[in-house]
């Protein structure tokens, strides 16, 4: 066989494969039989699949058209593949979405702009507090349905801190307080009294709006050098005055899995959460936790979605999503089986229901801290924008840089200012 | 692409009567269907390069002259020339610093690999009860090679509750947390992969069984010793396996990617001590969504990867002894 001949046999079976793979795997999000499939993609454990799949078992038993795909996993490893599926044009209908990759995936289009739904109805968010739904929308487009509300949580080891006869944390104790409680609860305890959170974005998040500014402004950022500097030295302080672990077990803590903080792993009487993690933190651990809100002022915590679900644009099958959604969020039956795993309900109307009928104790005290909470929060800042990935990650960097002691707080937050900078505003 | 050459030759030569031309245009069907044949049967792997291979391959040298963020359509990407290649050369701190990490790792892991892989083929290449045994069991690491559950099990030995402060605990020595700590945690994985040195051991086995008797036998008459013996037989006899060995984990080192990956819960922490290059250019594609400069990353890896193995095979010259052996 001659070389032109070769390329043409290749270039005709590298023309075919394609399809004839295209023919047996994809493509089946059609209508055989009649019936629309919408893939539907989150994250989450296995209580969470359980409690969607029987939501959405709930539609088919209405909508006995519509059918659905599901994809769930870990947290860890899903934008990855959100990432990887988006790149091949083959996103799924319906996916679950936080505020940290919501205007990575808005900017770049990924997203269906949600505004027309709202304004025709078939999306309603009557019933949504304002500032919630409004945490959904990037650049005047409502990129994501707000599924649930959260804020920030400090959780403590509430059997640990009553066997040392130690007070608990309370809500609006001030930073330095709190540091001074942790100094004398942890020898009480024998357990590192808090959680150094300098590595955490939502934690600073909070203490920079205390003190009048905020993490962004638009593309921007809202503080200075002079503040990460002033965040990283409040806990170089703790860490001196050993209310905190030591820099290895904070590295721990500082990884994202739930069932690795401080609290669960009984390396320190504190982690820096968010309230609705409340029930999965518990079921890690035999002892009771309590929650309360972060220290200082908690009215610079807000009402956070605490994540969205989102259809993508390139989806054949909006207007069954579009109805997907406005179920789950707005049907008696289903924000029912739905419960609070995905944070409080965003219908206001139905909050109050579920509310007075959850039993599990953990989630009791996530609803309990919200309640108490909602007359205090102030307004809630913009969605972070794209760069925001990026900037957690070289606040980590940074934090653990001053930890280790490899370099001081002066230093660590100069190279975190600079590397934040340019990610937000490239 | 030894192998097409290899199958196609039976249908090449065709001493026949008239010109090249003619012969092609008239030749029998008989020949063209046992061609065709060939590359039918061949047809899978030739599928795999193209598809698996060749064709990503260019799709990412493409990328890496823009500035693709995956998310978006493919109709956004805008072409930036040698942008990418610029800011990684002259304006990436994370970048030569991912590169020191990776010299680190390959620099000191290698040698050390195949020191151990050396010493411990040279314990097991005499006759002893339960040899097989033993070189099974030194081969066992290598065969769990690059898991997962290998790199979870590595770091709970050397966390600070682990197994290994344990022992050390036994001689009144307090340990840290190794894979903690930044100025251990590439330590760590520079062990791990010594500890997986089968491989390379068992092809020094192999090399070793293949050095003639008479050679030791005959230094043995002219009264050397041991080391003698190992240094003048030995070692210039197995110098092409050394030489085969260390290219192929020279290679293996620059690639290291999953140990670092797990054992830092993919961040190259702490404080970016195990940001090996390769995870480094998973982050900057998939966690910073700037796959265009990774793909560039990618480029530049794998030609300092051939230009590490052109030196390797240059310097091989002076010191890899091919004997012309008809034994």
């Amino acid at each position: 066989m001659t070389a032109p001949r070769m390329l043409r046999g290749l270039m005709a079976a590298a023309l075919v494969l394609p399809l004839a793979l295209a023919g047996c795997g994809g493509d089946d999000s059609g209508s055989k039989d009649g019936k629309t499939e919408l893939t539907f993609f989150w994250w989450g454990g296995e209580a969470r699949a359980k409690l969607t799949q029987q939501a959405l078992d709930l539609y088919t038993s209405k909508h006995p058209d519509i059918k659905f795909k599901t994809t769930w996993q870990a947290n860890q490893g899903y934008f990855d593949k959100l990432a990887t599926l988006t790149a091949g044009s083959d996103a799924p209908d319906i996916f679950q979405i936080d505020d940290n990759y919501l205007a990575e995936y808005a900017t770049r289009n990924v997203t269906e702009d949600l505004t027309p739904y709202k304004d025709s109805a078939k999306l309603d968010i009557t019933k949504f507090p304002e500032s919630l739904w409004k945490y959904g929308v990037v650049d005047g487009k409502l990129a994501g349905m707000a599924m649930g509300e959260n804020t920030q949580g400090l959780v403590f080891n509430k059997t640990k801190l009553e066997a040392a006869k130690q007070e608990l944390p309370k809500t609006g104790m001030s930073w330095e307080e709190l540091i001074a409680w942790a100094q004398k609860a942890g020898p009480a305890t024998k357990i590192p009294g808090t959680m150094d959170p300098s590595a955490d974005y939502k934690a600073m998040w909070v203490w920079l709006r205390q003190n009048g500014k905020d993490l962004y402004n638009g593309n921007q950022l809202a503080f200075t050098k002079e503040d990460v500097q002033k965040w990283f030295e409040l806990w170089k302080g703790a860490r001196d005055a050993k209310a905190t672990p030591t820099a290895d077990v904070i590295h721990e803590g500082n990884e994202t899995d739930i069932t690795k903080q401080t609290v669960v792993t009984g390396k320190a009487l504190t982690s820096w959460v968010w309230a609705n993690q409340m029930p999965d933190i518990q079921k890690n651990t035999k002892d009771e936790l309590g929650v309360v809100a972060y220290p200082g002022d908690p009215s610079a915590q807000w009402a956070r979605a605490s994540m969205y679900l989102s259809i993508y644009r390139g989806s054949k099958h909006k207007d069954a999503a579009i109805d997907v959604l406005n179920f789950l969020a707005n049907d008696p039956e289903a924000v029912k089986i739905l419960g609070t795993d995905r944070g409080l309900p965003s219908n206001l109307d139905l909050r109050a229901q579920v509310a007075a009928t959850v039993t599990d104790p953990a989630m009791k005290a996530s609803i309990a801290l919200e309640d108490e909470l909602v007359k205090k929060f102030g307004p809630s800042p913009a969605v972070p924008p794209k760069g925001h990935s990026t900037v957690k990650t070289e606040l980590r960097k940074a934090a653990e840089a001053a930890q280790f002691g490899t370099a001081t707080p002066a230093q660590a937050a100069e190279q975190f200012f600079n590397a934040a900078k340019a990610a937000v505003s490239g | 692409m030894s192998n097409v050459s290899v199958t196609t030759r039976p249908t090449q030569p065709r001493p026949q009567s008239g010109p090249a031309a003619h012969q092609r245009r008239a030749r029998p069907a008989r020949h063209r269907d046992d061609g065709r044949a060939g590359y039918v049967f061949l047809s899978p792997w030739l599928l795999g390069l193209a598809l698996v291979t060749a064709i990503p391959m260019l799709v990412s040298l493409y990328l890496s002259f823009t500035d693709y963020d995956i998310l978006s359509p493919w109709s956004d990407i805008q072409w930036v020339g040698l942008d990418n290649y610029r800011t990684m050369f002259t304006d990436d701190p994370a970048f030569w610093h991912a590169v020191r990490v990776t010299l680190v790792f390959a620099l000191i892991g290698t040698p050390l690999k195949l020191g151990a892989a050396l010493g411990v083929a040279l314990l097991l290449n005499r006759s002893f009860r339960g040899a097989g045994l033993f070189r099974g069991l030194f081969y066992l690491p290598s065969l769990l090679g690059g898991s997962v559950a290998v790199a979870m099990i590595w770091r709970s030995i050397f966390d600070r509750t682990g197994a290994f402060n344990v022992f050390l605990g036994w001689f009144g020595i307090e340990g840290k947390a190794w894979v903690n700590d930044p100025s251990t945690a590439l330590g760590t994985l520079i062990l791990l992969a010594v500890w997986q040195f089968g491989a390379p051991m068992v092809i020094f086995l192999a090399g070793l069984k293949q050095v003639p008797v008479e050679l030791y036998e005959a230094a043995e008459v002219d009264g050397a010793g041991t080391v003698r013996k190992f240094l003048s037989v030995t070692l210039p006899m197995l110098s092409p396996v050394i030489f085969f060995n260390l290219v192929l984990e020279t290679i293996h080192g620059f690639q290291g990617f999953t140990s670092a990956f797990v054992l830092s819960g993919g961040t190259g922490g702490p404080v970016d001590s195990t940001l090996m290059y390769t995870l480094q250019l998973y982050l900057k594609g998939f966690a910073n969504f700037e796959m265009g400069y990774a793909s560039a990353m990618a480029w530049v890896f794998l030609l300092t990867i051939g230009l590490v193995t052109v030196v390797l095979f240059r310097t091989g010259r002076f010191w890899v002894h091919y004997s012309d052996g008809d034994d």
